[in-house]
């Protein structure tokens, strides 16, 4: 901590928040707000005589609300930046009346009641985003009293306890009256490992954490009786085992049973633990001076924000999506942008130090490089066709088309800024942009050489590159079986999809088309598959129109997490398509044949007044 | 646009698509679609041996588009995007059809469809990729900068490894002090050393 | 402005009742079953009253 505090190329920014981030690999533009401390870090000696005067008390979250601090307070002993903080919700104010003491006293003059958050903005080249976990809230198991029982802590507040940094000095004593616990019952997996509270996944180390707290507790106390209450002790890694047996060589009892229920003595402030022993499948009853709940891992609370600022994805149990869980464990599916920590799934600190080093070592080298290559997808305006709607820009997520209304000349694209989503592309009824290396020609040879033969059996589906498609990956990599009528067609983005591929897949005799892209909040193009929204809409009520089923088309947001409902999709689907019968093929084919030779009609009529035009302005 | 000469790749993966698709059948198929000058059939083709085959069709048939008939363009695309290169190719001339993940692993008790399926993907991918053009990729200079966000133990190590490695680092955190919630922990297993 | 407005759920043919403002920003609409979870959800149009 000392260390990152200190470093010359490390500006440490405490009491910020990210709170904007645009552009694009090797090249992010940063917008921190840096809240108003009210403390000069820089002048403040860190020397407490402002402390002693405050006369407002409030529940230290540092010592999970075991003791109090005062409005102006420092964090804990060790914290860096080594500066006071003045938490402005807590504080009378600097009214005369009211108080202002500790501005009274402070000789560095370094308190300011009229500080005020700042933005800061900066550029970079990589983001690392290592914003950790949450702790479960133990209150979410009623059953076991936390919160409405004294002695029923959980693991955090077990720390602090026995830390010759807590509330106690170290003493560690239970909550109702002070005296040191003897009898000592320590519940695994709560908020873990259950369908009814909490997650279905293991939190990975609780297990450990409890064997550490009962060596801890026998060390400093040896007449602790300490008993565990655990579904599988899960001591896998290097040295756990053997901690866990002398754990239990120390005399500690491991009992194969999660409690059903514990009940207080109110007279003792003691606890009964009922338990059903699932080695014996007898019920027993245990007391306790104190029961510590081991506590799971949850999600930060901030990945959602975060999530949207880099366009990231994240797993069914809430942490974030890597790009491969395999071969690229820390890189976002987002380039540039690399995931650490506990933000990724729940780990221990080894693990932590060892994800943050690879994250380092990969951002590192893009930085190193120097320079970015940019994949060639993106796109570009035949002035000659464009008819200046402005459509185009109109749709860009990334404002890259720059349109001016009313103006002579046709859109342009600043390449830079465009990412290659393709909705532009999609949206112009003039066939003026072209896609690169994704052509409304190219896509369109793909769809009629894929439904050229016994088209009858597909799901004609079009997938976007970062998560249904990588969702199908993912069903794939767990080898999660289901109908093999899909026929998959990428994108870069569902957005990419023009309304004329899907009418052309119906067109060759398809019996069902599939729509799929990122959830809303995963888009990867920012909001670009919400046109896709706006298309398939357009197209229900235009098959229907035309008497044609709009059932037949559907549409499904797929993360590239979500092989399991990618699974899912296609065997509901192949119920649909199986219902689709040989006529009404038929007759969906006859009518869209009619549309399309009408449009061609269209377009050759179009097209001859271009050049009638053209040959006017010549002449 | 030049005539279109392309050669088709189907890989078995040892057994990874082999077991469940026929890409026996899959490559005779290959050979009746529309501009294909060669079929080769690979048991890996992303292996040393299997590259070298790319290359060396590229020069003997003159082939001007490449179809690697595997697994998935997220895994191996940039491996055959580079291959194709080294042969004189451009990058983008090289189509991918997804023959594992979307194909073998998803359908093993499906032999027939599945191979059907294969078929169907391969020509859709012939047909794409004689229509594929070149592309020149923008090569953009790095801002040698990284942002950190979250000041924990993780936070912190990634903050100094980079800072360490020479690049100037912004570390942000939301609290007023880093550490996180390690601080908070009193020792951690399985060393029993102090947190802080 | 945002009205009540039925959706059908085209895949399981459920049809629920909620909001809908074509000029607000979309939502991510899901069907409401929850062996369903569909996203083909299409809002229906009022039926023109005679």
């Amino acid at each position: 901590m000392m260390d990152a505090g200190r470093h010359s190329r490390v500006s440490l920014m405490t009491l910020s928040e990210v709170e904007e981030i645009t552009g694009y690999v090797g090249n992010f533009h940063v917008k921190v707000r840096r809240k108003a401390r009210y403390v000069d870090s820089g002048k403040c000696t860190a020397c407490g005589e402002c402390v002693n005067v405050c006369p407002v008390l409030r529940p230290d979250e540092y010592q999970s609300g075991l003791s109090t601090r005062k409005a102006i307070h420092i964090p804990f002993a060790q914290a860096v930046p080594s500066s006071y903080i003045l938490n402005m919700d807590d504080c009378l104010g600097n009214n005369p009346i009211a108080c202002g003491k500790c501005a009274e006293v402070c000789e560095k003059d370094c308190i300011d009641f009229n500080d005020q958050d700042r933005i800061e903005e900066f550029d970079v080249g990589a983001v690392v985003v290592a914003i950790g976990m949450d702790v479960f809230d133990a209150r979410e198991v009623p059953e076991y009293g936390y919160g409405r029982y004294q002695n029923v802590i959980d693991s955090m507040e077990f720390e602090r306890l026995i830390c010759a940094g807590g509330p106690t000095g170290g003493h560690f004593v239970r909550p109702s009256d002070r005296s040191r616990p003897v009898r000592i019952g320590f519940v695994q997996c709560v908020g873990s490992r259950s369908r009814v509270h909490g997650a279905e996944y293991c939190s990975n180390i609780c297990c450990m954490n409890t064997v550490k707290d009962t060596l801890l507790l026998g060390e400093h106390y040896p007449d602790t009786e300490s008993k565990v209450f655990y579904t599988d002790i899960r001591a896998f890694g290097k040295g756990f085992e053997e901690m866990y047996n002398r754990s239990r060589e120390e005399g500690v009892k491991y009992i194969r049973g999660l409690p059903g229920e514990i009940e207080e003595d109110p007279a003792t402030g003691n606890l009964l633990v009922h338990v059903e022993n699932t080695l014996t499948g007898e019920l027993e009853e245990h007391e306790f001076d104190l029961v510590v709940l081991s506590v799971g891992v949850r999600p930060p609370k901030d990945r959602d924000r975060i999530q949207k600022l880099l366009t990231l994805s994240k797993t069914p149990s809430g942490f974030l999506m890597e790009s491969h869980p395999k071969l690229m464990p820390v890189d976002a599916p987002t380039r540039g942008v690399y995931i650490a920590g506990c933000v990724e799934a729940p780990k221990d600190v080894k693990e932590s130090v060892c994800q943050a080093g690879t994250a380092a070592a990969r951002a590192g080298n893009l930085l190193s490089a120097g320079e970015v290559t940019i994949e060639a997808y993106t796109c570009r305006i035949d002035a000659e066709i464009c008819n200046n709607c402005g459509q185009c820009a109109k749709v860009c997520p990334y404002h890259a088309i720059s349109f001016v209304k009313g103006a002579k000349t046709p859109p342009t694209v600043v390449e830079a800024a465009c990412a290659g989503c393709g909705t532009c592309g999609s949206e112009c009824r003039f066939g003026a942009i072209t896609m690169r290396h994704f052509t409304d020609q190219q896509i369109e040879a793909q769809i009629d050489a894929m439904l050229a033969v016994d088209p009858m059996d597909q799901i004609f589906t079009f997938a976007c590159n970062w998560c249904s498609y990588a969702g199908g990956d993912m069903a794939g990599i767990s080898r999660l079986q289901h109908p093999a009528s899909g026929r998959l067609i990428r994108t870069m983005c569902s957005g990419r999809v023009d309304e004329s591929w899907v009418l052309r897949a119906f067109r060759k005799g398809a019996p069902m088309v599939l729509l799929s892209g990122c959830h809303f909040a995963d888009c990867h193009y920012i909001d670009a598959n919400r046109q896709t929204v706006k298309r398939v809409l357009r197209l229900w009520d235009k098959l229907e129109k035309l008497g044609i089923r709009p059932e037949r088309l559907q549409l499904e947001w797929i993360s590239a997490a979500e092989g399991q409902k990618f699974a899912k999709v296609f065997q509901v689907l192949e119920e649909h398509r199986l219902r689709v019968t040989k006529e009404e093929i038929e007759q969906t084919v006859k009518v869209l044949e009619e549309e399309h030779l009408k449009k061609l009609a269209r377009e050759a009529k179009q097209a001859a007044k271009r050049a009638e035009k053209t040959a006017e302005a010549t002449a | 646009m030049e005539q279109a000469r392309i050669g088709v790749f189907v890989c078995d993966c040892g057994l990874n698509i082999a077991s469940t698709v026929d890409c026996g059948a899959v490559a005779l198929a290959a050979e009746e679609m529309p501009d294909v000058a060669c079929v080769v059939r690979n048991k890996y083709t992303c292996a040393d041996p299997g590259q070298n085959e790319i290359k060396k069709a590229i020069a003997e048939h003159g082939l001007n588009r490449v179809v690697v008939a595997s697994c998935s363009p997220r895994m191996h695309e940039p491996t055959f995007r580079n291959c194709v290169e080294e042969a004189g190719v451009n990058p983008y001339l090289m189509e991918m059809v997804n023959l594992r993940e979307h194909c073998s692993w998803v359908h093993t008790n499906q032999k027939e469809a599945a191979t059907r399926k294969a078929i169907d993907l391969v020509r859709a991918g012939v047909a794409r990729a004689g229509l594929l053009e070149a592309q020149e990729e923008a090569q953009v200079p790095v801002t040698r900068a990284a942002l950190v966000i979250g000041g924990g133990i993780t936070g912190i190590q990634a903050a100094l490894d980079l800072a360490n490695g020479g690049h100037q680092v912004y570390l942000v955190e939301k609290e007023a002090s880093i550490g996180g919630l390690m601080a908070k922990l009193d020792k951690t297993y399985p060393t029993m050393d102090c947190s802080i | 402005m945002s009205v009540a407005t039925k959706f059908k759920c085209l895949r399981c043919g459920h049809e629920f009742d909620g909001h809908y403002d074509p000029k607000a920003p979309l939502v991510e609409w899901t069907c409401p079953l929850p062996e369903c979870k569909s996203n083909s959800i299409r809002p229906m149009k009022e039926k023109k009253r005679e």
